[in-house]
């Protein structure tokens, strides 16, 4: 008997489940493009036309010049001297360069080291790049490495006249380095030619796509540009497509995770008033603050207590035997910019509560949720974090966020989003990704209504209009 | 929750144990006082807003659709018993802005030993409204009482008074429930007894003079 057909089918089906349910975001497996060629050949041009003209919200241009090998003093007095070999291979850490990107390529957040040409050493800065959808990789061994080689997605290699490199060495050298004429030249003979014939040239044979003449080709460019496009529509047809199966799931929700606040005579009237269009800006903002508190001190009721020291006594000099104390930080998340409405509230109760920031924008055609930017705060370990965001509809920013979060190594228990609109499709989806996660929500929708109750096909459950009257940008 | 029908004791969660073991604190000093106060006196006041009715009513989206609504029903107004009763009023106000405020200030006479009225400063059209009397201990009950005496003949009907406090007794509590059994008494959390003192125990000392003062 094959060990195949004793599997009972069951099996199989819940393995697709579990497929489905884990979200995979796009920068996860980021689109990486190498550029090489010679010193002076226009590769930072050519990477730039293409960070230009494919628009993509999040792309990394990423140079090899970071990743120079620190100099010992002696080397260092060579390179002063116009002495020291920086255009052969060794002078790279390409061990360090192929770290980086294989970080980048399973999506965490990685830090690059800053070279400083000053100092000829790595500074004590890094840059830290997270969640790019696609990253150019510059330099003139981008593509020299096997390993990276096997990591990139495209692989140009800008092919430019020697002679012009030169040409184009020397005016930037004195123009824009202010370097005096002997010193390059030496430096050129002595080091750069024989490297680029030596080393440069063979990389171009590693290339999936030569350009000719350089950045002055726009033919060819034009002709990388729309292949690129191609692969990436493709990227986002998928994601978009595994958001949609994490929302179809039937799996029901799990409600323990749920916490609906109570449908209250207040709730219900200032439910009311957001949702009326006679509503002035001024009375908008006072009411959404007022269910913003609501929410934050629902929210908190899930933060970690622990019992007080018992040596509290009170002004008249009572002991008291069962205090409690917070025994959590609580950090705060907010998706530009409909959780910013809950920062007025949220300072009012936390006044010095950290608060990080993602922004967070679905692609105006296709709707695909993409990161634009995330600034967040080293998070204390056993925090508890709060992600705001005012309305839930596809659930999508929502679990982008909270995603990049759990990179941020956030335990994803500790984890609250804190919503006042929210469609149950979106919850399903987001919780079917993220089962651990608890959820605060004012209103909550059913797919299935009865009489009188929410629904998913309600207008504000489909539509953003909190953040935008809130700020007053409608 | 309380087990008197008109007497609302807030969730005791962990969060509110919490706030209160902080404002009990004898170490705690002003800032944090008035502060966490100030937490707890809104959770009171959205409490007591919840008390009210509401009506059903048709709004228009910004889609110009209809909706089944609601809005809110009645005339509202505090009344402060000063000083203590005062601290309250900023919580009330966030929460309904322009909300007109009266005030009662009760003093122990010296000679008698008994609460005395010494001033009153209401809206002339408070027998329409709802009244939210504010004063964060409820211990005896002896000046929270004349001060409904004092709502009471002005002709504010006693089903529309709330009274929000922070700290009650079990015995002022016993005095308003057998007195007033149809106001609704709005507490934060009820202690374990006065003492001979009549200071609640465990307390939280002098609200008044912790908020203002020391």
């Amino acid at each position: 008997m094959s060990p195949l057909s004793s599997e009972p089918p069951s099996k199989s089906a819940t393995h697709t489940d579990l497929q489905a349910n884990k979200y995979i975001p796009p920068w996860t497996s980021p689109y990486i493009i190498g550029v090489a060629g010679f010193s002076g050949s226009g590769k930072t041009t050519v990477a730039q036309k293409i960070i230009e003209q494919i628009n993509e919200p999040w792309t990394v241009l990423l140079s090899m010049d970071n990743f120079y090998k620190p100099l010992t003093p002696e080397q260092r007095e060579l390179a002063y001297r116009n002495e020291y070999d920086f255009d052969t291979p060794e002078a790279y850490d390409l061990e360090a360069f192929y770290n980086c990107i294989i970080s980048l390529k399973e999506g965490k957040k990685t830090q690059v080291p800053v070279y400083s040409f000053a100092l000829h050493n790595r500074t004590d800065e890094s840059i830290s790049i997270y969640g790019a959808n696609v990253i150019i990789v510059e330099g003139i061994y981008s593509l020299y490495d096997p390993k990276v080689l096997a990591l990139m997605d495209t692989k140009i290699y800008v092919d430019t006249d020697l002679d012009i490199c030169y040409s184009r060495r020397l005016l930037r050298d004195i123009v824009e380095r202010k370097r005096d004429i002997e010193g390059i030249i030496e430096q050129w003979e002595k080091f750069v030619k024989p490297s680029s014939v030596v080393s440069v040239k063979p990389t171009m044979y590693n290339a999936d796509i030569v350009i000719p003449h350089g950045s002055d080709n726009t033919k060819a460019i034009d002709m990388i540009i729309k292949h690129i496009r191609k692969q990436l529509q493709k990227k986002s047809a998928e994601h978009l497509a595994h958001l949609a199966r994490l929302g179809r799931m039937v799996a029901p929700i799990n409600f323990n995770n749920i916490k609906a606040l109570p449908k209250t005579n207040q709730l219900l009237g200032m439910k009311s008033i957001i949702l009326n269009r006679e509503t002035s800006n001024d009375d908008f903002i006072f009411y959404f603050d007022r269910i913003a508190s609501t929410l934050i001190s629902e929210a908190l009721e899930l933060v970690h207590y622990s019992p007080a020291p018992s040596d509290i006594i009170t002004p008249n000099g009572y002991r008291i035997t069962d205090g409690v104390v917070q025994a959590q930080e609580v950090v705060a998340v907010n998706i530009i910019k409909s959780g910013d409405c809950f920062m007025r509230s949220l300072r009012k109760i936390i006044p010095e509560a950290i608060v990080g920031k993602v922004l967070i924008q679905s692609d105006s055609q296709t709707g695909e949720p993409q990161l634009h930017t995330e600034r967040l705060p080293k998070f204390s370990s056993g925090c508890k974090v709060l992600l705001f965001d005012a309305q839930v509809i596809s659930g999508a920013a929502a679990t982008m966020a909270i995603k990049v979060i759990l990179d941020h190594d956030v335990e994803e228990s500790e984890i609250v989003l804190v919503v006042y609109l929210a469609s149950e499709t979106g919850l399903r989806r987001i919780l079917n990704a993220f089962p651990n996660v608890k959820i605060v929500v004012g209103n909550l929708s059913a797919v299935e209504p009865k009489e009188g109750q929410d629904n998913d096909t309600d207008w504000w459950m489909s539509m953003r209009f909190i953040d935008a009257r809130y700020f007053g940008t409608d | 929750m309380s087990q008197y029908e008109n007497v609302i004791m807030l969730p005791q969660t962990n969060q509110l144990k919490c706030l209160y073991t902080i404002i009990r604190d004898r170490n705690t000093r002003r800032g944090d006082f008035i502060f966490y106060s100030d937490r707890i006196i809104r959770l009171l006041v959205e409490e007591g807003l919840n008390q009210l009715p509401i009506e059903s009513c048709q709004i228009q989206t910004p889609l110009g659709v209809s909706y089944d609504g609601h809005k809110f029903l009645g005339k509202i107004c505090g009344v402060s018993i000063i000083r203590a009763g005062e601290s309250m009023e900023q919580g009330l106000r966030d929460c309904c802005r322009s909300v007109r405020l009266g005030k009662i200030l009760i003093q122990r006479d010296e000679e008698t030993a008994t609460p005395k009225l010494f001033y009153v400063k209401l809206p002339e059209d408070i027998p329409e409204r709802y009244v939210f009397l504010l004063d964060p201990l409820l211990a005896t009950g002896g000046s929270a009482s004349m001060a409904v005496d004092v709502l009471l003949q002005k002709g504010v009907k006693e089903e529309r008074i709330l009274f929000l406090n922070v700290l009650a007794s079990p015995e002022g509590i016993e005095v308003f429930k057998k007195k007033f059994p149809k106001i609704k008494v709005i507490t934060g959390m009820i202690d374990q007894a006065l003492d001979e003192k009549k200071f609640v125990v465990p307390g939280l000392g002098d609200f008044g003079d912790r908020y203002y003062c020391i």
